[in-house]
């Protein structure tokens, strides 16, 4: 036995020894590949391909830097967005080449990966490394993702109280769409506008939406953005009681002379932990023990940010909806009896909404070449006499007339439905322009914030040539902003007196498309997000005759049976 | 899909000469304090004082005051005014930092758990708004407001520093930093107004004039020194330094009139 155990320790010494090196190196230096040299190559490729928007010598200034949004990366800040590294860390080269690779969802920033060779890619990494010396200098920790935990039900619960609790909501908004109540002012560390992620739109996520990714971003911040690192929201080394104690202590106005060694003690339990993580931020060198005492106790930190991070996660939709088109195409559905209010249940059973993806219009002076609404979705109802509709689209603020800062225009919250005024007969006639018509007039609908419950009518032929309609239809329409998001419900007759109205009818595709305007991102008359032509259809009205034919056909088969049972009888008898 | 739309913004960006889209903020470079290529503290003997009064130059400018935008019930219970231009009695100019430019040796910077730098939170404003903060030392963020805050202090020096501080911490400490630094930046991105500023200092003759304007750089090893400015509003003179001559265990007075740059 004892020898057993000698032998058995003594392999224990030996694999440790020679774990050793990995043990240390792993965890806290940074994994994955590393980048070559740089090279004339590297320099060469980098001005071909990244130096029209970073720049020639890397300072974020290219060409068309100016009219991007965000800014593409200034290279000699050494503040880089997406990291495996811990707060203040650089990253390492390896998520230097991934975000090459994959480039940044929701930025103009390409995947380079079907482009570029990976050695070309790696080349471009060294070339970056250049621009910053403080990458030659610092060591980078990568942040420890062991302790993940799978996502569950439990674990969304739990992490949704952290969200409440931690201040996410602060910017990101009660339900994630980047519409917390300190949105509209933000600017990163150059004085750009920069917008809270709607986590509902989880594939604009910059570095991905893997929930690990979520998780190093919560951990280790955005840099040069508003996006702190949440690693200190807790404090280390304490249970949760000894927590709820130091804040309770805290927060009377006077403490006995018990209650101050109380706090005292508690204080400095803590702060022998905090102070390891300090003197790591700092670039001291600390023990082993100091290293194993410090992750004990980052533990159940951790363990609650991996909760955060399954909520994050399961506030995100499964990539972006696919357009709608083909079987997507927006179908309004036959209801029997009056048509269904905005706030009707009637809405979610229709399970999937149509989805319109939204581009900058950038054809006509003045542009947007940064559009924040990136769709509007659409269902409805119809039935004999009328049409409801129900469009949806995420704005993270809710602006209502105001001078925009820089163009002093008024600018204000509003969406545009555009129809041809003549629906096309068939598929393949041409169709109106698809920004607001031209020789071909188009029909709008225009809602904006300041008057809800209203809808102009207009023609146009031509982006700045909208007229409004001399006579009005009688619609009726209800526009809500919440968390987040508009709801603008508009009930039409399906016929109208008026010859530049569109006339519904059913089983005729209709041409659709959509201009939106997010007063706080300066949107103003062109400048404004666009969709090109789609198409919706009343579907076919239901059929009485289907109450007809199948007793029809029963009775015929029944007929049948008896026939054929009657002939094979016959034979029978016949036969014998 | 995406490339397309790049491919697209490309060529319409190229084509055209097209009007610039946001410019920068209110956040252009500060001007930046002049330090010594190295620094050597050890004791020094009868040294001596440099005080003055930093002035503001005609009719101060009324201090805008500030939109509470987010948590009146404890931002908003009293008034908050933008601080970049504070003058007191007979027009003194606070917040101005006046300093030693060419200091290559004198005393070290004073010890004992007497000398604490904080910057407190309360009502949602920094306080103080100039901040000097030697190397190597640590600052603690206090948030009496139980909110959250978040600590974003704009380096560029040393390393990014942004960490939320949630309500629940009423005491947060910040790593020391490695290298002399700024003024940089110092906000609150959740409180857009909340603004301040912190100079990383290598070694003590550094002064922040108070609400009358005054100032008082003590222990001065005796000899002739380029005394420096720095304000938020004012800029500084780096350029043309104010030469001051400090004799032992003396006394030395030098004035400064600021007034807006342009």
């Amino acid at each position: 036995m004892n020898r057993l155990f000698a032998k058995k320790s003594f392999i224990i010494h030996i694999a440790s020894f020679l774990l050793l090196p990995a043990i240390i190196t792993c965890p806290l230096f940074a994994q994955g590949k590393s980048a070559p040299a740089a090279s004339e190559a590297g320099n060469l490729l980098y001005i071909d391909k990244c130096g029209h928007c970073h720049g020639i010598e890397g300072a974020g200034d290219g060409d068309a830097a100016e009219n991007l949004l965000p800014r593409p990366r200034d290279f000699t800040s050494g503040l880089y967005k997406i990291r495996s590294t811990e707060s203040g860390n650089l990253p390492t080269d390896q998520d230097l080449f991934e975000v090459i690779s994959n480039g940044m969802p929701g930025s103009s920033m390409p995947a380079w990966k079907g482009l570029l060779s990976e050695d070309e890619r790696w080349s471009l990494v060294a070339q970056i490394k250049t621009y910053f010396d403080g990458f030659e200098e610092a060591s980078r920790r990568v942040i420890d993702l062991s302790g993940k935990i799978p996502y569950s039900e439990e674990s969304v619960a739990k992490g949704k109280t952290f969200y409440a609790e931690l201040g996410c909501v602060e910017c990101h908004g009660v339900l994630g769409r980047g519409d917390g109540t300190s949105a509209p002012d933000l600017t990163d560390e150059s004085g750009f506008r920069s917008w809270p992620a709607n986590m509902e739109h989880s594939w604009n996520f910059r570095g991905g939406s893997a929930t690990e990714e979520i998780f190093k971003r919560f951990i280790g911040g955005i840099a040069g953005s508003p996006m702190p690192a949440f690693v200190s929201s807790f404090r280390l080394g304490l249970t949760d009681a000894e927590s709820a104690r130091i804040i309770a202590l805290e927060d009377q106005d006077e403490m006995t002379e018990e209650e101050e060694a109380e706090y005292t003690q508690l204080e400095e339990k803590a702060y022998e932990y905090e102070d390891i993580m300090l003197r790591i931020e700092e670039g001291e060198e600390i023990t082993h023990e100091e290293q194993n005492k410090l992750d004990e106790a980052m533990k159940p930190i951790f363990e609650k940010s991996w909760h955060l991070a399954n909520y994050v996660k399961s506030l995100g939709r499964e990539g972006r909806p696919p357009a709608a088109v083909g079987d997507k195409v927006l179908r309004s559905q036959y209801f029997v009896g009056d048509l269904p209010g905005l706030n009707d249940a009637a809405w979610s059973e229709i399970k999937e909404a149509s989805y319109f993806p939204l581009v900058g219009q950038v054809v006509i002076e003045p542009r947007q070449f940064n559009p924040s609404i990136d769709s509007v979705t659409a269902k409805s109802y119809y039935n004999d006499n009328e049409a409801a509709f129900l469009f949806e689209w995420d704005d993270r603020t809710k602006t209502l007339p105001q001078a925009d800062d820089e163009t002093g225009e008024t600018v204000e919250d509003a969406i545009a439905i555009q129809f041809p005024v003549k629906v096309p007969k068939s598929p393949s006639d041409p169709k109106p322009y698809f920004i607001w018509g031209g020789r071909r007039p188009v029909y709008l609908w225009h809602w904006k914030v300041s008057e809800p419950n209203k809808i102009t009518e207009m023609n146009a032929k031509g982006i700045d040539k909208a007229t409004v309609q001399a006579s009005q239809s009688q619609m009726q329409v209800e526009g809500v902003y919440e968390d987040g998001r508009y709801r603008l419900w508009v009930k039409r007759a399906l016929k109208t007196d008026d010859r530049n109205d569109l006339k519904f009818e059913p089983e005729t595709f209709i041409p659709i498309a959509f201009s939106a305007w997010d007063g706080a991102n300066g949107d103003v008359k062109t400048k404004r997000a666009i969709s090109t032509w789609y198409s919706f259809v009343l579907d076919p009205v239901p059929s009485n005759k289907r109450f007809v034919y199948p007793p029809v056909v029963a009775l015929i088969s029944a007929g049948l049976l008896f026939g054929l049972r009657k002939s094979v009888r016959n034979r029978e008898k016949l036969n014998q | 899909m995406k490339t397309h739309v790049f491919t697209m913004l490309t060529l319409v960006i190229t084509g055209m000469f097209a009007a610039s889209a946001a410019a920068a903020g209110d956040d252009e470079a500060a001007e930046s304090l002049v330090f010594p290529e190295s620094y050597k503290a050890g004791s020094v003997s009868n040294g001596g004082t440099i005080t003055g009064t930093v002035t503001f130059e005609g009719e101060a400018p009324a201090m805008k005051k500030l939109e509470i935008t987010k948590n009146p019930e404890v931002c908003g219970v009293t008034d908050k005014f933008d601080e970049s231009v504070v003058v007191g009695e007979g027009n003194g100019l606070k917040n101005t930092i006046i300093y030693l430019m060419d200091i290559s040796s004198g005393a070290g910077f004073p010890k004992g758990a007497k000398v604490k730098h904080q910057i407190d939170q309360k009502g949602c404003q920094f306080n103080p708004h100039v901040n000097l903060i030697p190397v190597g030392k640590r600052l603690t963020m206090l948030n009496p407001d139980k909110i959250m805050h978040n600590v974003h202090i704009f380096s560029k020096e040393n390393p990014p520093y942004n960490k939320s501080q949630p309500g629940s911490r009423r005491k947060m400490p910040v790593k020391a930093v490695k290298k002399a630094e700024g003024p940089v930046a110092v906000k609150c991105d959740v409180h857009g107004w909340m603004k301040a500023w912190i100079a990383y200092i290598p070694h003590p003759y550094f002064a922040v004039s108070d609400e009358n304007g005054q100032y008082k750089l003590e222990n001065v090893p005796p000899g002739t020194y380029k005394l420096g400015y720095w304000h938020e509003a004012c800029g500084t003179n780096t350029e043309s330094p104010e030469s001051v001559t400090v004799d032992a265990g003396g006394a030395a007075t030098k004035d400064f009139t600021l007034s807006l740059k342009n």
